[in-house]
C-alpha cells in the first residue's frame, strides 16, 4: 500500500470523525439527558477557556496566572447589566464584556507584557487578584454576597450558546494563528523576540493584540456562565484555580496547539465530574490532576495530541520553563538574540 | 556613490566598560564592507547599535539619509535593514519553511511561499523543509538565518560570522547569494573571524580593536598595517 493511500484513509478517517463530531454536538439535546446537556455545555465552557489561554500562554509564550481575571470581568459584566435597573438583554452584554475585557487586557498588558517568564506570571497574578479584591468591595458588583442574574431554566439554550460560542472560537483562533501573517508574528515573537524584531515584527504589539484576542473568549463565556448559573460571587467566577485549571488542560491537550486545549479541557472536566460523583469532593480529582501534569511534562510535553501525530513542539514547554527559571538564575551566554529575550523584565 | 548608512561617533558602555568607544565610518550603496577584530573588540555590539537592539549613550546612526539612532529594532528593519545574529536567533518551534515564511510577515506575504521554496532550493535546506528550526546542525542554521535575510528582500545587510560552522560547499553558496544580491543593490556589513572569505569578497575592510576603529581600508592595506597587527598579535617581543 503506498504512502499516499495511508494518507488519504487518514484523510477519510479525520474527516467522518469531525463529520460525527458535528452531528453529535448538534443534535446532543435531542437524545439525551439533562445531566449530558449540562456536563456538555461544562465541557464546551471549558474548552473555549482553555482555548484563551493557549493564544498567550501557548502561541505567545506568556504564563498568565491570572487569566481568570477576564471570566470574572465577562461574568460581572453581564451579571450587572442584567440587572433589574439596567434590564439589558442577555445578548447584549456579552459585546461589552469582550470589549471591557479586551480593553482591560490591552491596559495592563502595555507594562505587563514588557515582563518575561515569572515575571509576568506574577504580575498576572497579583492583578486577578486585585480585581477580586476590589469586586469584593465594591457595592455594584455585590461585593462578598455577589449578583443574582434572571432564570432561564432551557438547558438545551444554554448548551447551544456555549457550543456556538467555542466552536466560533476554534475557528476564528485557528485562521488567525495557524493561517494568517499575524499568527506567525505572535510564534515569532514566542521563540525569539529579538529575532521577530529584526524581521520587522513589532513585537511590544503583537503581545498586547494576543493577550487582547485571549481576553475577549473568556469574558464572552464569563457571561454566558453567569447567565447559566444564576447566581455569582467573587468565589465563584474569579478563583484562582479557574486559571489554574486552564493552564492544566493546555499542558495536558498541547501547549500552543490548534485544538489540544479541546482534548486536555474534555479529559479534565469528564474526569472531575467522575471524582464528584464517585467521591463527593473534588480533593483526589486536585491530587490526581498533579500527578497527570507531572507525567505529561516528563513523558508528553506536547500534550497528548502529540500522540496522534508527528512531535512538533518538543521544546516549547521545556523553552517556557526554562524562560522561567532564567529570570532567577540568568545563565551566561554571548548571545545576543537570547540575552536580549530574556532581558525583557528590565526593558 | 552615495553613503546608505553613516555612523557617528558611535558609543556604548557596560558597567564601566566602552564596548564601542567613537566609532565613525559610512557605507556606500552595494558596497561590501567587512569588520574584522579579536574577540571583544565591539564588533557585535556595533551591529546591536545600528540595528536598535541596544541604545547609543551617544553618537548617530544615518540610514538611507535618516537618523535611527533612537529607533525600535522593528522600524529599523522596516527601513530596509536585515540582519543574522552571532549565534544564530531562530524560531525554534517552527518548521524551516515556516521560519522562512515567518521573515516575510512585513512584506509580501502572499508571495512568501514560493519565493521561499526558491529560498530553500538556493541553500540546500529542501530536505529538511519540514524539521524543526531548532533541530537543525549549526551550519544549517546559520544558512537559514541567511534565508530569513533573503526572504526580506533588505537594502542593506548585516551579516555576523554568517559562515561559521557551515560546510565548504555552502559556504560558496552563500557567498553566491550574497553576490547576487550586491548586484541588485544591496549593501553589506560582514562580521567575519575568517579573513580568507573577508578577502574573497570585501572592497573594503574596517578593523575593531577595544571598540574603536583602529584602520580602514582594502584588505592589503589592513594586513599591513602595524596597528591591526598589533590588535591581532599582540605588541611585539623587543
Amino acid at each position: 500500500m503506498t504512502v499516499t493511500t495511508f494518507a488519504s484513509r487518514a484523510n477519510t478517517i479525520r474527516v467522518a470523525g469531525l463529520a460525527a463530531l458535528i452531528v453529535v454536538g448538534a443534535t446532543l439535546p435531542l437524545w439525551t439527558t439533562p445531566y449530558w446537556i449540562r456536563i456538555a455545555t461544562g465541557v464546551a465552557l471549558w474548552a473555549g477557556l482553555a482555548l484563551s489561554w493557549n493564544v498567550i500562554g501557548g502561541y505567545a509564550g506568556y504564563i498568565s496566572f491570572g487569566h481568570v481575571a477576564f471570566f470574572g470581568i465577562g461574568s460581572y459584566t453581564t451579571a450587572i447589566l442584567m440587572q433589574p435597573q439596567y434590564h439589558w438583554p442577555f445578548f447584549a452584554t456579552l459585546p461589552v464584556a469582550a470589549v471591557i475585557a479586551t480593553v482591560f487586557a490591552a491596559t495592563a498588558g502595555w507594562p505587563a507584557l514588557r515582563l518575561t517568564g515569572a515575571y509576568f506570571a506574577i504580575a498576572t497574578w497579583a492583578l486577578a487578584e486585585a480585581v477580586r479584591e476590589l469586586t469584593t468591595v465594591s457595592d455594584f458588583t455585590g461585593g462578598s454576597g455577589g449578583l443574582t442574574l434572571p432564570v432561564k431554566s432551557s438547558s438545551s439554550f444554554f448548551y447551544y450558546v456555549m457550543l456556538i460560542t467555542v466552536v466560533l472560537s476554534y475557528i476564528l483562533c485557528y485562521f488567525l494563528l495557524e493561517r494568517s501573517r499575524f499568527g506567525y508574528r505572535v510564534k515569532a515573537v514566542r521563540d525569539n523576540e529579538a529575532a521577530a524584531r529584526a524581521q520587522g515584527i513589532d513585537a511590544t504589539r503583537v503581545k498586547i493584540e494576543a493577550f487582547m484576542l485571549s481576553a475577549a473568549i473568556p469574558a464572552v463565556l464569563g457571561g454566558i456562565n453567569a447567565y447559566w448559573i444564576t447566581f455569582i460571587n467573587p468565589n465563584s467566577v474569579l478563583n484562582t484555580i479557574i486559571t489554574d485549571q486552564m493552564v492544566v488542560m493546555v499542558l495536558v491537550g498541547g501547549l500552543g496547539h490548534a485544538w489540544g486545549p479541546a482534548f486536555g479541557a474534555a479529559a479534565l472536566y469528564l474526569i472531575n465530574e467522575q471524582f464528584l460523583t464517585s467521591f463527593g469532593s473534588s480533593t483526589s480529582y486536585i491530587a490526581m490532576v498533579g500527578i497527570i501534569v507531572m507525567l505529561v511534562v516528563l513523558f508528553l510535553p506536547d500534550g497528548v495530541v502529540s500522540l496522534w501525530g508527528r512531535t512538533r513542539r518538543t521544546r516549547l514547554v521545556r523553552q517556557l520553563l526554562g524562560r522561567a527559571a532564567d529570570e532567577f538564575h540568568p545563565r551566561r551566554t554571548t548571545d545576543d538574540a537570547s540575552t536580549t529575550a530574556r532581558k525583557g523584565a528590565s526593558r | 556613490m552615495s553613503s546608505v548608512l553613516e555612523v557617528k561617533e558611535l558609543a556604548r558602555s557596560f558597567g564601566g566598560i566602552s564596548a564601542v568607544d567613537g566609532v565613525t565610518f559610512s557605507v556606500d550603496q552595494a558596497e561590501i564592507v567587512g569588520i574584522i577584530g579579536p574577540n571583544g573588540s565591539g564588533k557585535s555590539t556595533l551591529f546591536n547599535l545600528l540595528t536598535g537592539v541596544h541604545k547609543a549613550d551617544r553618537g548617530h546612526v544615518m540610514l538611507f539619509g535618516q537618523d535611527v539612532t533612537r529607533k525600535p529594532s522593528h522600524k529599523i528593519a522596516r527601513a530596509g535593514l536585515s540582519r543574522t545574529f552571532q549565534l544564530p536567533a531562530l524560531f525554534v518551534n517552527m518548521s524551516v519553511r515556516h521560519n522562512l515564511w515567518a521573515a516575510a510577515v512585513q512584506g509580501d506575504w502572499h508571495g512568501a511561499p514560493s519565493m521561499a521554496e526558491d529560498v530553500l532550493e538556493l541553500l540546500d535546506l529542501a530536505d529538511v523543509a519540514e524539521a524543526l528550526a531548532g533541530s537543525l546542525s549549526g551550519g544549517q542554521q546559520r544558512l537559514l538565518e541567511m534565508g530569513r535575510v533573503l526572504m526580506q528582500a533588505p537594502r542593506i545587510v548585516l551579516l555576523d560570522e554568517v559562515a561559521a560552522g557551515v560546510h565548504p560547499r555552502l559556504r560558496q553558496t552563500i557567498l553566491k547569494a550574497i553576490r547576487e544580491l550586491r548586484a541588485k543593490d544591496t549593501t553589506f556589513l560582514i562580521i567575519e573571524h575568517d579573513l580568507e572569505l573577508t578577502q574573497d569578497i570585501c572592497d573594503r575592510m574596517i578593523v575593531m580593536d577595544a571598540g574603536k576603529i583602529v584602520a580602514e581600508g582594502t584588505f592589503d592595506e589592513i594586513t599591513h598595517d602595524p596597528q591591526v597587527m598589533e590588535a591581532y598579535l599582540g605588541v611585539p617581543v623587543e
